[in-house]
């Protein structure tokens, strides 16, 4: 006989009814995964006229930039309860506490993983129509191809889990999203405006040996979630001028770290610290 | 019910949130702590102007009025004072102008302190740079206007994605893929199609305070030369459409 009371696949299942009870979770993976397949197909149709067009080129054009859907999701699961007042029974629930952040966690790489999936397919889908205009067939298991398909399902999850980790945190749904954005989508912006800023755009560099303040912006870049990503979703790139080349592993290493601190942070917060 | 009186009591909302000041103070802190870091980066004969050196802070300025814009657009309904403001003011449309008003006129005073504290905290790397900027030169006082002219727009467009999306996380989502998200996707693959998706989004806005290089740099692109004029056509256009949008909304369907 099973032992009454909430056991961590309990918590899962409650977790998972909540997440899928909401509208927000279906409008947040269709949206992700429609986006993903229209930009994808207007990018690659865009560019089906140059000369040497690789169809599987273009996969990487979008992907990189699907995180946002998840990211509100993880946002949403850390942060909703606590801005709607549920966190109340919840907490009453599960007096533990920790086993309902490790079940938030699973649930939305779950549903981030399976966004990942849908996208990585919505991207093939419309990579098609160009490469049929040229009459080829996009090769997917040309070197890279798995990798970046997998690489981007990965930093999908990493990035949902970030946005969990970020509203478990701050506990307030719009504060944790701005900070969320500005790591996300501000930051590198900010980063390559600094490397161009301090370039003679004139001179020419020799990529082994590039100015000091560039390689300084590049290695910071490659150790952002974005950077890791950017990585993860183009492999065999190589890493930016100046900048350790970290790798795969690596890269998604550095995105875990991203995850696991303020998720850690969270916990010990949760566990220390009253619910208000 | 004048409408003076719905100004007055939106004013009454804004200013005791604490959220207000916050947002105000963050984005004239952030805007010139921006520049300022940025500015460290620029040499002599390096590829920046003065305007793009005391302007390059709105990639972080620009939330804060989105944020601050969503926030007075939705809270009504997130914490369910609606019932009371469309019971008070049933024709509802003077609520919503009311909040266009407010958020225009506080962004406006944020821009002009945003851009202001920016020129200082880049005067010392526009002497290392080797650049001016006067207030007297026709280019420059446009840039200076176009960014806080960009704020109050995005502003305004917080507000009616607030008051249309009813909810603060999808309407700021959604004005974060508008602003920001999109413009990044579709810079990586220029195109015909995509440079004209590109001009017509609510980023366009940023030419408004574009310098001389950036503009041309857009010029020779495959989209539509829209100059600095047609930037902010666009963004405003983006406000006209969503007015009508939340407008619409707010009056023939339930608020709730």
């Amino acid at each position: 006989m099973r032992a009454p009371g909430p056991s961590f696949p309990r918590v899962v299942h409650a977790e998972w009814t909540k997440l899928l009870g909401l509208r927000s979770t279906h409008v947040v993976v269709v949206a992700t995964v429609g986006l993903v397949g229209f930009l994808t197909h207007l990018s690659s149709s865009a560019s089906a006229g140059d000369p040497g067009f690789v169809p599987t080129r273009g996969l990487a054009d979008v992907l990189p930039l699907a995180f946002l859907g998840v990211l509100v999701l993880g946002v949403v699961v850390g942060a909703g309860e606590h801005s709607t007042g549920t966190f109340r029974s919840t907490f009453a629930a599960v007096p533990q506490r920790i086993p309902v952040l490790l079940a938030q966690a699973v649930v939305t790489a779950a549903v981030a993983l399976w966004t990942g999936v849908l996208s990585v397919a919505a991207a093939v889908l419309g990579i098609l129509p160009a490469a049929a205009s040229r009459e080829m067939t996009p090769d997917l298991a040309t070197a890279g191809v798995p990798g970046l398909l997998l690489g981007s399902g990965g930093f999908l999850v990493g990035a949902g889990l970030l946005g969990l980790a970020f509203g478990a945190l701050l506990r307030r749904p719009v504060p944790a999203l701005v900070a969320a954005v500005v790591l996300f989508l501000v930051a590198p912006v900010v980063l390559s405006i600094a490397a161009d800023t301090g370039d003679d755009p004139v001179a020419v560099h020799d990529p082994e040996d590039p100015p000091a303040a560039t390689a300084v912006v590049n290695t910071v870049e490659s150790f952002t979630p974005v950077g890791a990503g950017a990585v993860l979703t183009n492999p065999g790139g190589g890493g930016l001028d100046g900048a350790p080349d970290l790798g795969a592993a690596g890269s998604a290493l550095v995105l875990g770290c991203w995850v696991a601190v303020p998720l850690t942070v969270a916990a010990v917060r949760l566990r220390r610290r009253d619910l208000v | 019910m004048t409408a003076a009186r719905v100004v007055a009591a939106e004013w009454t909302k804004l200013a005791s949130l604490s959220s207000t000041t916050w947002l105000t103070a963050g984005t004239v802190c952030a805007a010139a702590v921006l520049a300022f870091v940025l500015g460290l980066f620029a040499g002599p004969g390096d590829a920046v102007s003065a305007s793009s050196l005391a302007s390059s802070g709105y990639l972080l300025a620009q939330l804060g009025p989105l944020v601050l814009g969503v926030l007075v657009g939705s809270t009504d309904f997130t914490v369910g004072t609606s019932l009371t403001t469309y019971a008070a003011v049933p024709r509802r449309i003077p609520v919503l102008l009311a909040q266009v008003v407010l958020t225009t006129a506080l962004t406006l005073v944020t821009g002009v302190a945003a851009i202001s504290v920016s020129l200082a905290a880049t005067a010392g790397a526009r002497r290392t740079a080797g650049l001016s900027w006067t207030l007297s030169s026709p280019s420059d006082l446009r840039t200076a206007v176009g960014y806080v002219l960009f704020l109050a727009g995005a502003g305004v467009c917080g507000v009616l994605l607030g008051s249309l999306l009813r909810r603060p996380l999808a309407a700021l989502a959604t004005a974060v893929a508008l602003f920001v998200l999109l413009d990044q996707v579709l810079a990586t693959h220029p195109g015909h199609v995509v440079d004209t998706v590109r001009a017509l989004l609510p980023s366009s806005g940023t030419r408004m305070f574009a310098d001389e290089a950036r503009l041309s740099a857009l010029g020779a692109g495959h989209g539509p030369h829209l100059g600095v004029g047609g930037g902010g056509l666009v963004l405003a256009a983006w406000c006209v459409a969503l007015t009508a949008l939340a407008g619409f909304r707010l009056v023939r369907r339930d608020v709730s």
